[in-house]
């Protein structure tokens, strides 16, 4: 059993898991870049140590790095976070071989997940339905794919094995431009995971995005704590979760938790994972993939369940049995996602880099925001954009839809720009509300058009709040010319003062 | 004293009558304004209407947060502006633009050519950063001018990148 948790992750998640450890009583170890000296996982943590520069892949990648500061500090379980090494095989398999507990499942499950390919191969063994697509793993020609590619029938999609955020992926309507399709998604693969090799997939049209969150212990049992809707996505990036999905009934929450579990069976699943699915218009479920670890979105299901699935993993890991079987989850109330992001709604989504000056946080009945950032962070090009995860709960998916719009209201941060506009449109578009929506919802059927709408209303209030502080200013610097223009009399002001009253 | 505020290319005339009033178009409103501690917080009260806001200074112009929403919003003084109309010079419509990076990154594509006429709106330029790809824009009609980057040249963070006129 471990003591000290050495934690691989920076920004929010570093500082989600160092608040679990601190509740239970764990002693933790944050690494930290160079741009990262200042952050609130360093902060909070019992132990922090410096593991290179700026950009990840000198640092948050180095595993060599991470290793030696669990060796100095004596830390005997690591924690991966999400993203940089959390699905990494290799990178389990070493601490494994150091005596060091990784906190997630066996490298095993992670090698059966992490290959798209193989992972379609091992569920379809355990009966699990996939969408229509190349069976076949492996490395496939273009000559093989576009042979197959008919009988798949299109529109499809070219994916990456090694995949994952949409790289490498592609959209075929006709076979006549999957050539220089094939090659472009085979080019952006290789650049983003060393590997190039490509499947085929069915394109399901009006599709969900729906996953289910796994819990499994080392006795062997797995439970699910129901569904994320996560289909209000942008360039394959998820925007806003919600659970419960408003597109579930019971029955098929039940018949997909069931499918969920299985699927983690099928790889000997042990800690926390994540099944997705693709659900299409007539609530036909496809496997999709596994998630071998702790998701961003994880607050929504501990909101709604009860369960902190971090505190459980830690429990996992130190291989007790979980705390709760099935029958003990219960969805309670509506719970929602916002992923505050450092981009401009209004400007095509850019980026937008820069210090935060100022940062007040909603609080308030229902409100969770879970942050890595504060007054004075800087907002680098060097990791990802996100500010803060904005999560609310309600009794009813209505009361979380208002609250998340007051919530979005409080929160004030100042020195970049933020995607809160966004949301805001996104809680006051009618189809959202309704429930009207799949992953193309975002990037084709929503503007921001309302937003600049409700900007106009109050650009007067915003003119005017700004033109009183210049006049404030300008006032304060004519006091001051003012004043040193009587300076230069002043002693003849007292003289004569004096004189008077002498 | 009387300021023209400008918000995305919308004009508001302003005049501050006294501490407790102002005048917005033709409408006098009473006013009572705050700053909160020291803090680039105001709280103003207008005709009874309570609004919090975030009001500092930008690069160039003020920078406004509003229930979630930031402003940049131009001023001047209606003095200042006529002083200078009467100079003759007035906005600059035409003139030079220049494209900066908004960020440090890697030039993926430079979508238009030297000498090409382009729309407002019109990709420009396709600058990978924070693992995305972002489109930048033409601000408005022009020509393009000089390009100073190709596709594969990482940039600085402001750094120009092409000119339009």
């Amino acid at each position: 059993m471990f003591n000290k948790v050495l934690v691989a992750n920076r920004g929010e998640i570093a500082v989600r898991i160092i608040r679990a450890c601190r509740e239970l009583g764990i002693n933790t170890v944050a690494v930290f870049s160079e741009a990262d000296r200042n952050a609130l996982h360093v902060r909070y943590a019992d132990e922090a140590y410096l593991i290179g520069p700026a950009p990840s892949r000198e640092s948050y990648l180095r595993a060599d790095k991470i290793f030696e500061v669990a060796k100095k500090s004596g830390a005997d379980a690591i924690h991966p976070g999400y993203g940089f090494l959390a699905e990494r095989e290799d990178f389990a398999a070493e601490c494994a071989h150091r005596g060091i507990t990784f906190i997630g499942p066996k490298p095993s499950s992670i090698a059966a997940m992490g290959d798209k390919g193989k992972a379609r191969a091992t569920v379809i063994k355990a009966g699990i339905p996939v969408v229509t697509g190349t069976e076949d793993v492996g490395n496939m020609t273009n000559e093989d794919l576009l042979r197959i590619a008919p009988t798949i029938g299109f529109p499809l999609l070219i994916k990456a094995t090694a995949g994952g955020g949409g790289k490498g992926m592609r959209e075929v309507k006709t076979i006549e431009e999957m050539p220089m399709l094939l090659d472009s998604a085979r080019r952006e693969a290789e650049s983003a995971f060393g590997d190039g090799n490509v499947y085929l997939e069915k394109l399901v049209e009006g599709a969900r995005h729906i996953e289910f969150q796994i819990l499994a212990d080392s006795f062997g049992n797995v439970i699910h704590l129901g569904e994320r809707e996560c289909s209000i996505q942008r360039r394959h990036q998820k925007l806003l979760e919600e659970s419960p999905s408003i597109f579930l009934d019971e029955d098929l929450r039940a018949k997909m938790g069931e499918v969920a579990v299985k699927s983690a069976q099928a790889v000997d699943y042990v800690s926390a994972g994540t099944i997705e699915f693709l659900v299409d218009k007539d609530k036909n479920f496809y496997f999709l993939e596994m998630n071998t670890r702790l998701q961003v979105e994880h607050p929504i299901t501990e909101m709604v369940t009860g369960v902190d699935i971090v505190a459980e993993q830690l429990r996992i890991a130190r291989g007790r049995q979980l705390s709760y079987k099935q029958e003990d989850i219960k969805q309670r109330g509506h719970a929602i996602e916002c992923r505050v992001n450092a981009e401009d709604p209004f400007n095509g989504f850019m980026p937008s880099t820069g210090q935060i000056t100022h940062s007040i946080l909603p609080t308030g009945p229902g409100v969770r925001i879970d942050t890595g950032v504060y007054p004075g962070f800087e907002i680098t090009p060097y990791y990802d954009p996100m500010i803060a995860k904005l999560i609310v709960w309600g009794e009813t998916r209505g009361q979380a839809i208002l609250r998340m719009r007051r919530a979005l209201e409080e929160y004030r941060i100042v020195g970049v720009r933020t995607n809160i506009p966004f949301h805001q449109t996104l809680m006051d578009s009618h189809r959202f509300m309704g429930g009207q929506f799949d992953t193309r919802f975002v990037e084709e059927r929503f503007s921001m058009d309302d937003a600049v709408e409700a900007r106009a209303a109050s650009a007067e209030i915003a003119a005017i709040f700004a033109a009183l502080v210049a006049h404030q200013q300008t006032e304060r610097n004519a006091n001051i010319v003012r004043r040193n223009e009587r300076d230069t009399s002043n002693w003849k002001w007292v003289g004569r003062w004096e004189r008077m009253h002498r | 004293m009387k300021y023209i505020t400008t918000i995305d290319d919308k004009e508001f005339e302003i005049e501050i009558v006294d501490e407790h009033h102002v005048r917005i178009g033709e409408r006098l409103l009473q006013v009572d304004f705050e700053s909160v501690n020291g803090q680039p917080v105001f709280s103003l009260i207008l005709d009874g209407n309570s609004h919090e806001g975030f009001v500092y200074q930008g690069e160039e112009d003020w920078e406004v947060l509003l229930r979630g929403q930031q402003y940049q919003v131009k001023i001047e003084e209606e003095r200042e502006r006529r002083l200078r109309a009467a100079a003759g010079g007035g906005i600059a419509e035409g003139g030079e633009f220049h494209l900066k990076s908004p960020m440090p990154g890697l030039v993926v594509n430079v979508a238009v050519e030297e000498g090409q006429a382009i729309k407002k709106g019109q990709v420009m330029i396709i600058l990978e950063s924070m693992k995305m790809q972002n489109e930048l824009k033409a601000p408005r009609d022009g020509t393009v001018g000089r390009i100073r980057v190709k596709a594969g040249e990482t940039v600085e963070q402001k750094q120009t990148l092409l000119s339009v006129h």
